[in-house]
């Protein structure tokens, strides 16, 4: 499928995810996944392999949450395509940047699926993309700033196909 | 409709102006093979992906991806950029098995 400029970001996610389950028919399909609200504690840690990639990545540095949206489909039909968009209302200026997006997905063979790095040339800190999934799990949307703060925004997707093997 | 891998596509607006943040969408022809999957007969399929994604905008890098296999088949990714200099836009998408794949487009300002 051709990358769609023209839509909205959450038309994307919708308009993708109702073509990869085209076949059912469930309202659900063109839900989006419920966020995290600012001030809403983190998903807790499930195993010791996403207890590692946060350790890595971020040491014991507080991670909040808001100033990032996560948009990804209520339900994944189709595990090996679906869509994310994360955006952040950071600035993205010299003196301050969204260094890193971060996509961390809880029960996936990797759970670190990705790890954006941009630069202030980059404008908005904001990245489409489609992932595999291979169960319900949380998905972890982490910025990290060139000032070393984290923000964060989570979604629980289901998924109904197996996406990984 | 496949298409050989590494063979890649970057769409930029049509009309752009000094000073615009634009929308770039990219697209690679790439199988993103987990490891994890085996063919018809049993075989098992080697991981087999992408890694690592570069973005030179005038020879600056302005972007750099880290994935793995968990980004789907076929790799879409579109992210912006403020389209300050007339120069080419360029990705280079590297795989596991280290081949490296480029496409560019040039960055050209709309005649006032």
């Amino acid at each position: 499928m051709d990358p769609r400029p023209t839509l909205s970001r959450r038309a994307f996610v919708q308009a993708a995810a109702a073509t990869a389950g085209a076949l059912a028919a469930a309202p659900s399909l063109h839900a989006l996944a419920p966020r995290a609200r600012a001030g809403d504690d983190p998903p807790p840690i499930p195993n010791e392999i996403v207890e590692r990639v946060m350790r890595e990545r971020f040491g014991d540095r507080p991670i909040r949450t808001g100033h990032v949206e996560l948009d990804m489909p209520l339900s994944a039909e189709d595990g090996r395509v679906v869509p994310v968009i994360v955006a952040s209302d950071l600035p993205m200026t010299p003196a301050r940047h969204v260094k890193t997006v971060h996509l961390i997905v809880d029960f996936n063979p990797d759970a670190h699926l990705a790890a954006f790095h941009l630069t202030p040339a980059i404008g908005r800190a904001e990245i489409t993309t489609r992932i595999k999934m291979k169960r319900a799990t949380w998905v972890r949307a982490i910025v990290e700033t060139s000032d070393g703060e984290l923000w964060a925004d989570y979604a629980r997707v289901s998924v109904t196909l197996n996406g990984c093997g | 409709m496949r298409r050989d891998v590494g063979e890649a596509r970057i769409r930029v607006p049509d009309q752009i102006r000094r000073g615009d943040l634009i929308l770039v969408n990219a697209i690679v022809s790439h199988p993103m093979d987990t490891g994890f999957f085996r063919t018809r007969d049993g075989a098992p399929i080697p991981a087999w992906y992408i890694r690592d994604v570069r973005v030179l905008y005038g020879g600056d890098e302005v972007a750099r991806f880290e994935w793995t296999s968990g980004i789907s088949r076929d790799p879409v990714v579109s992210f912006h950029l403020v389209a300050d200099r007339e120069a080419p836009l360029v990705m280079r998408w590297t795989d596991t098995k280290g081949s490296t794949f480029e496409q560019s487009v040039d960055i050209r300002f709309t005649a006032t």
